[in-house]
């Protein structure tokens, strides 16, 4: 009954708001606007409304918001480039504040990653009995703050919007969350604070030094010839790197993010590792990059060789793990590593491997963490050596895990074999082509743990799902996934495949952005 | 020229406080603790709806009262943007303190009613009128009528041990302060011939800076650093504000802090910013909010009392303010004011939640508001709200206040400060969300549900809504501000 009404409405209710949804022109709603603000529309009616419509209001809003993010996508003129859909108000005169926002080739994939982990996200909570009116509210403000922090213009709104998250992300994991949760969540919320200070104070710096007084990251990210004196960006890069870097859990500063994803519930999960920790790679190459390039040409070798003693690191550390949630949580930690190099190759096949990487990682990461939650939610437990045989139990369970390994390990067919395959060919470029010489060594290391994260997950799915059977429950309880469990994740597994099997359109999208990125912070070929 | 605005709340505070303690002398009938408490109430509320308006704020500029600034008694008393806006923030907080006043009442079983209300507006105007004194002897005169009021408050509770030892301990190192805030005044007089502020300012830039200068100076930033709780002169605060009866402590974080600070900005950027001497108390000041930023932040790290541990935050929230402060200019003077504006009503949130929470639960320990979102959802998500704005996270107005508070102290070069302040908001967080855990996470020993009266929950409604709506849309809320700091620049 639930899953035919589920059928129905969802698909129905994105058509509408495909269609109907406002567009750009004078008459019309801010379409940006409007995609942040559904989620917290969500919340205030989740509010007023009884519990037992929870659910039902959050994936009519959560599908509203997937079909808008669609539109945008049909609607972005790539052949135009730039920002399109931007929207700007006065916000703060005293400091040259404005409400800005924007989407150009690189956020709107982002805004489909968005819509699709919230929709993923509420399905997955459906049969969720614990204080179901909060975790819907809390859930809700985490995905407005994440769209909003990934469609601003200006510094002041991204930071707001980012931090918006820390706070829902807290009360998610102290009181859905299983294990050590109140220290994984005062963990996880320190950390990203000492991130955001980084961030805070450089930011502040940044404008302050610059002649203009504006928060505007287009107008910060133009001045760079000019606008900051090259002592400046050579000691500022490194902080906003490093605060962006805890963001993104990169080593040394990613101690949070296994405990914390280990911790929270699957839903907080999936979008915090999907979608906020790929935010710290997407303000480095938004904010840092353009603005502050002379330090970045500096720097980046440096951050290169971060971003592979990460890959290496939480690479081997997965493959002593026997939580399978923490496997998954060190394995999205290594999978950054790649979208940092991609980054720090500062080349255009790299740059344009990194944004689809965010995009595929987010993907697959809200993949993984679901499915473990589908087997947590059946066998009570996460420990390898207390499982073993569940393909024969729940078959589409163990298929789905299969396809999970392979796109974990790069196969042809999935984003990740898109996104990985272009980041190494840009840091090959960038070593073996008159890029930074550090690649030369960097680019086969980086290329190694490949083979490791296929060990890890092999190993995993060998120990779990096949061998004979031993659950720590009653055999005949566990049942396959129902159709509401798994249709989430058949929707982010065939967004995956989409983007694997036909890349042309979203590779287009994003290199039309990244390649005047690319020629205004002169970076290599 | 005396027109009556400029002296008009005042006037109102002290009539009520001198008609509530005639009622009680003279009458007898039902209902007597009520019709005071509601005249205390309308009092303080009519004083609040008499300040003169800014005529391009609230009313058209053909107010009765005349437009901005008023005067009184040879331009003692002026009543200019700046003083409206620190008026508005003590009245307001006045409003909350008598509100929490009546849950105390009832909880603590207080016989002597009209007094504690009559000494509490009495405070209040001493508070009022201090924002808009032009000159030192007024100005002292007010703050004295503030801090001997506060006292007695603080030591209200005749039988209670440590509301005695809370009273003492003011009362002793209060007289102190003012005994040096006094001294440092007669240099000044004596430099410069003069106790209008506005002429020592004059007289002072015209004259080379001597060592007596210095000295004044000093003695004056530690007289009144005593006031606002700035380290090195905070050490009473926590022992006062776990002491005193509740309100009272909601009434000295906030109504006393701001008076306070008004006095700063009056006597130091009127008073004494010629060039020669504004950078020595700009340093003094820079180094006393860094250490009330760095030691208030940290002693409340192991606090188990949610009032001392609410005394320590408003140390390292007084460090914030004084940043404010010290940057100055427009940009400085509008942060210290749009964070006041913002403290105040967070900080109210928590204490009013506290109040009601301990009237029910007789306890003033931590631990014990594990499960406060069973018992009262609502003030679960009070004290939330104020607790996270006073730590600056979004999207609560604390998180603008702080913004704009970094922004100006970086843009006159003070990185220092401002990575000090950063670092120890991300220690605050820590314990200010110990709080919000244990009222959001746990179960509940005792599941009996908290009630909370009409009026209360209006008054807390009313933190949250402001907290949240000024977070997304300060703009209007800054403006005003902007238009009180430039009353001075």
């Amino acid at each position: 009954m639930f899953s035919v009404m589920v059928t129905i409405l969802t698909p129905l209710t994105a058509a509408f708001f495909f269609f109907h949804s406002p567009a750009q022109g004078p008459n019309h709603l801010p379409v940006l606007t409007t995609f942040i603000f559904i989620p917290i529309l969500a919340a205030f009616v989740t509010l007023l409304f009884s519990e037992k419509y929870t659910r039902w209001i959050n994936l009519i809003f959560s599908a509203a918001q997937l079909g808008i993010a669609f539109k945008v996508f049909l609607l972005y003129q790539t052949a135009v480039g730039g920002f399109q859909f931007t929207e700007e108000l006065p916000w703060i005169n005293g400091l040259g504040i404005h409400y800005a926002l924007g989407v150009d080739g690189i956020s709107v994939p982002m805004m489909i990653l968005i819509a699709s982990v919230y929709l993923a996200g509420i399905l997955v909570s459906w049969n969720l009995s614990l204080r179901k009116k909060e975790f819907a509210i809390f859930f809700s403000l985490m995905v407005a703050g994440a769209a909003g922090a990934y469609l601003s213009l200006d510094l002041f709104f991204f930071f707001l919007f980012y931090e918006l998250d820390i706070l829902p992300m807290y009360l998610l994991i102290g009181i859905w969350g299983s294990g050590r949760k109140e220290y994984a969540a005062m963990k996880l919320s320190l950390y990203l604070l000492v991130g955001s200070a980084f961030l805070l104070i450089g930011f502040l710096a940044m404008v302050f030094t610059s002649s203009i007084h504006t928060f505007d990251i287009r107008i910060l990210g133009d001045l760079a010839q000019t606008g900051f004196s090259p002592q400046f960006q050579h000691t500022w890069f490194p902080l906003l790197a490093v605060g962006f870097g805890i963001l993104l859990a990169l080593f040394p500063f990613h101690t949070w993010s296994p405990d914390g994803y280990a911790s929270a519930p699957t839903a907080a999960s999936m979008m915090n590792a999907g979608v906020l920790k790929t935010l710290g790679g997407y303000g480095l190459l938004r904010i840092a990059l353009p603005a502050l390039q002379g330090g970045a040409k500096e720097w980046l070798p440096f951050f290169a060789i971060l971003a592979v003693i990460n890959l290496l690191y939480a690479s081997l550390v997965a493959l002593k793990q026997k939580d399978i949630k923490y496997v998954v949580a060190y394995s999205s930690v290594a999978h950054c590593g790649y979208l940092v190099l991609g980054i720090c190759a500062f080349q255009i096949t790299g740059l344009n491997g990194s944004v689809v990487q965010m995009f595929s990682q987010g993907i697959l990461t809200a993949f993984a963490f679901g499915l473990v939650g589908l087997i947590e939610n059946r066998t009570n437990t996460r420990q390898w050596d207390q499982l073993g045989g569940l393909a024969a139990l729940t078959p589409v369970i163990g298929g789905l895990f299969m396809a999970a390994t392979m796109a974990n390990v790069g196969l042809p067919g999935f984003s990740s074999f898109v996104a990985e395959f272009m980041v190494f060919l840009g840091s090959y470029q960038s070593g073996f082509h008159g890029g930074f010489t550090i690649f030369k060594i960097l680019f086969p290391l980086a290329a190694t743990t490949i083979v490791v994260g296929a060990i890890y997950y092999l190993r995993m799915i060998q120990n779990v799902f096949f061998g004979p059977v031993k659950v720590p429950v009653d055999q005949e309880s566990i049942k396959d996934g129902t159709f509401i469990e798994i249709l989430p994740l058949v929707l982010l597994l065939a967004l995956s495949l989409l983007v694997g099997l036909y890349p042309k359109p979203w590779v287009d999208m994003i290199n039309s952005s990244v390649e005047p990125l690319i020629d205004h912070i002169g970076g290599f070929r | 020229m005396n027109q009556i605005g400029a002296f008009l709340p005042e006037l109102l505070l002290i009539g009520t406080a001198i008609f509530v303690l005639l009622v009680e002398l003279f009458f007898d009938f039902e209902n007597k603790k009520n019709a005071i408490n509601g005249l205390a109430f309308l009092g303080v509320l009519g004083s609040l709806f008499s300040l003169p308006c800014l005529g391009n704020f609230c009313c058209s500029s053909s107010c009765s009262l005349g437009p901005l600034p008023v005067q009184a008694f040879n331009g003692f008393l002026k009543t200019d943007e700046l003083a409206l806006f620190f008026k508005t923030i003590i009245l307001l907080a006045t409003l909350y303190t008598l509100l929490a006043s009546f849950r105390y009442f009832e909880s603590h079983n207080i016989r002597h009613r009209s007094e504690f209300l009559a000494i509490l507006l009495f405070s209040a105007a001493g508070a009022s009128s201090l924002t808009s004194a032009q000159e030192i002897i007024t100005l002292y005169v007010s703050l004295e009528t503030l801090s001997i009021s506060s006292f007695l408050l603080a030591a209200f509770m005749k039988k209670d041990r440590a509301s005695n030892e809370a009273g003492m301990k003011y009362l002793l190192l209060g007289v102190f302060s003012s005994a040096l805030l006094l001294f440092g005044f007669s240099y000044l007089y004596g430099l410069t011939g003069t106790t209008v502020i506005a002429e020592i300012g004059k007289s002072l830039s015209a004259q080379p800076v001597s060592s007596i200068e210095v000295f004044a100076v000093i003695l004056v930033v530690a007289g009144l650093a005593f006031k606002i709780s700035l380290a090195p002169f905070h050490m009473w605060t926590p022992d006062v504000y776990e002491g005193a009866p509740t309100p009272v402590t909601a009434y000295l974080s906030i109504a006393s802090k701001s008076a306070g600070f008004a006095a700063f900005v009056r006597l130091f950027w009127v008073g004494l910013s010629a060039p020669s001497i504004a950078p020595i108390w700009i340093g003094l000041f820079s180094i006393l909010a860094a250490l009330s930023m760095i030691l208030g932040n940290l002693e409340a790290l192991p606090q188990t009392n949610i009032k001392r541990l609410l005394g320590y935050s408003s140390i390292a929230q007084a460090g914030y303010l004084s940043v404010g402060f010290m940057v100055g200019g427009q940009l400085g003077i509008t942060a210290l004011l749009f964070y006041l504006f913002v403290y105040l009503f967070a900080n109210m949130g928590v204490f009013l939640t506290a109040t009601i929470v301990s009237s029910k639960i007789g306890s003033e320990q931590i631990v014990d508001y594990a499960g406060l979102w069973k018992r009262s959802p609502f003030l679960g998500v009070v004290l939330m709200v104020g607790l996270l704005s006073l730590a600056g996270l979004p999207p609560f107005a604390g998180f603008v206040g702080k913004w704009y508070l970094f922004s100006a102290a970086i843009s006159k070069g003070y990185i220092w400060l401002v990575v000090i302040g950063v670092i120890f908001s991300v220690v605050s967080l820590y314990y200010y969300l110990q709080v919000v855990r244990r009222a959001l996470f746990l179960e509940p020993k005792d599941v009996s549900p908290i009630e909370i009266g009409p009026y209360e929950k209006l008054a807390l409604g009313v933190s949250v809504v402001v907290i949240i709506l000024l977070g997304f849309w300060p703009t209007v809320m800054l403006q005003a501000a902007q238009s009180a700091a430039s009353s001075l620049f």
